[in-house]
């Protein structure tokens, strides 16, 4: 689902965030991106989401190549990908109910089933009785499962995320790869990238190992 | 459909939210369309006034009282053969003392008491109103009052034609001023909007990042825009309303006696539609502005 070849990302003079890359991911795969820090993980997250352009390279997925995407077909892969970031980015004078039927809102979903998928994965998160809650009532954990909600709720067929368990403790983090895992085992591909090497013991997955913009290990 | 009451939510959130800067957009559009709004109505008042000066008797050929019935007849025919001439109609002495008598009835008194007729019969002489041709005017003029058995050519042709130079230069200036006013709200609603657009760069990026399509992303800032430009525009015509009926309760005998004017005009309801319709061009301009700001 995910091809990356020798891929390579600069910024200004000359620094090397990722340096001749090539993986693949398959289809319905759950795979970890580790590292140190500045070893490259956000900025390929941001490649995938085509927030960015390769300096170098191709970056294929479902055999399309994300630099040659036309702006309308960058809005269309996006609806397919569901992303969640370290900082959660809820907007805080939302409810957590409307900050979840934001995206199927935001793209034109009628209102009937805005609410019907927003609903449906707070359940599946776990968090239906907090809908009313402003984000800011809640503790780091539940908020990182309303960030998770948000990216499942329209059905994407590749979940991306930078560091979701980077604020929380261990059993917490435990949880909410817990929720990983069950997207996964829906059919959904997973890419998480931490540097929580503990938690990917845990779960299990392989683990790509990137330093210096490469991958040094496979596991 | 749903896009619309989409976009129409969201800009009524973000109005609300910034609710003092928008009342400050809603006050330039306001006064820029009162601005046009109110030089519009002078400007139709005038139109009319002129219109019905022009109709009135334009140029008045006084006869002398020895004039005799050739003399006349000769005046008559240099009338009928004249291009710039409408209409002229012949008032005889006892058709003016009549008139007199009429027109000031406190007077009628003083014509007995003098025991003759003082005024004089005349020509009243209608120009047409599209001959701009004041040196042909003149010359009429000038020959009639030289010609036998004529004692006096008035016209107020010239005052007229001045009147409506000034009325034109008027025209120009309130032009040029209504533009730049235009133009300023246009830039406040542009930046208002903005502002409000800034307060909620969050909710953008995340509209970005799920691809939503950019019609989505626009709407709401188009629509507060409009929303605000609609708004002044009623605003400016309810005070223009307000203006409009004091005067006319105010000064509209005294403007009917002073210069003739029976009543003042408002707008059409088309030309309201075309005034709020025009508010809203200029709030739809400054949204689209800050829509291409936002990314
Ligand atoms: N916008 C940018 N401009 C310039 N350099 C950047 C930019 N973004 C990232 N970098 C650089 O690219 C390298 C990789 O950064 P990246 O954020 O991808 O690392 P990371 O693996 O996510 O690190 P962390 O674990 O700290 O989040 C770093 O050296 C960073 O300084
Ligand atoms: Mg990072």
């Amino acid at each position: 689902m995910i091809e990356a070849y020798h891929l390579s990302k600069v910024y200004s003079r000359g620094v090397y965030a990722l340096r001749d890359l090539s993986l693949t991911v398959e289809k319905g795969e759950f795979v970890f991106l580790t590292g140190p820090s500045g070893a490259g993980k956000s900025t390929f997250l941001r490649l995938m989401l085509r927030q960015e352009l390769p300096s170098e390279g191709q970056l294929m997925v479902s055999g399309r190549n994300l630099s040659d995407l036309r702006p309308r077909e960058v809005q269309s892969y996006r609806r397919s990908v569901g992303f969640v970031f370290q900082d959660f980015k809820l907007i805080p004078r939302k409810t957590v109910f409307e900050n979840v039927a934001f995206v199927p809102r935001v793209l034109g979903a009628p209102e009937a089933s805005q609410r019907r998928k927003a609903f449906q994965v707070l359940k599946w998160v776990g968090l239906q009785h907090r809908m009313t809650a402003l984000p800011l009532d809640l503790s780091g954990g539940e908020q990182q499962r309303i960030a998770i909600a948000r990216a499942l709720v329209n059905d994407p067929m590749l979940v991306l995320a930078d560091e979701p368990t980077g604020n929380l403790d261990p059993d917490l983090s435990l949880e909410i790869m817990n929720l990983f895992r069950e997207i996964n085992a829906r059919g959904t591909t997973v890419v998480v990238a931490t540097h929580d090497r503990e938690l990917i013991r845990q779960v299990g997955r392989r683990a790509l190992t990137l330093d210096q913009g490469q991958i040094v290990e496979t596991s | 459909m749903r896009a619309l009451k989409y976009f129409f939510a969201e800009a009524g959130a973000s109005l609300w939210h910034g609710r003092r800067a928008a009342a400050l957009a809603i006050l330039t559009v306001t006064v820029g369309l009162f601005l046009l709004g109110f030089f519009l109505l002078v400007n139709a008042n005038v139109d009319r006034l002129v219109a019905q000066w022009a109709q009135a008797a334009e140029m008045s050929v006084y006869l002398t009282d020895d004039a005799s019935a050739e003399q006349r007849a000769a005046v008559e025919a240099t009338l009928a053969a004249s291009p710039l001439v409408r209409s002229f109609e012949y008032v005889s002495k006892v058709d003016a003392l009549a008139r007199f008598q009429h027109d000031f009835k406190d007077l009628a008194g003083l014509t007995n008491e003098l025991g003759e007729n003082p005024l004089p019969a005349a020509f009243e002489v209608r120009l047409r109103s599209s001959a701009g041709d004041q040196a042909g005017i003149d010359a009429l003029a000038a020959s009639l009052s030289k010609a036998p058995g004529v004692a006096d050519v008035r016209y107020d042709r010239q005052w007229l034609n001045r009147l409506l130079l000034a009325v034109a230069l008027l025209r120009g200036v309130s032009l040029v001023i209504i533009t730049i006013v235009g133009i300023a709200a246009a830039l406040t609603v542009a930046n208002v909007v903005r502002l409000a657009a800034y307060a909620r760069l969050d909710e953008i990026e995340i509209m970005h990042l799920v691809g939503s399509p950019a019609a989505f992303i626009r709407g709401p800032f188009v629509v507060e825009g409009v929303l605000q430009g609609g708004i002044g525009a009623l605003g400016a015509l309810l005070l223009l309303w307000a203006g409009y009926a004091v005067a006319t309760a105010r000064y509209g005998t005294m403007l009917a006696d002073a210069i003739g004017l029976d009543g003042l005009a408002f707008f059409s309801p088309m030309m309201m539609l075309l005034l709020v319709v025009g508010g809203m061009a200029v709030g739809c301009v400054g949204g689209l502005v800050a829509a291409r700001g936002v990314r």
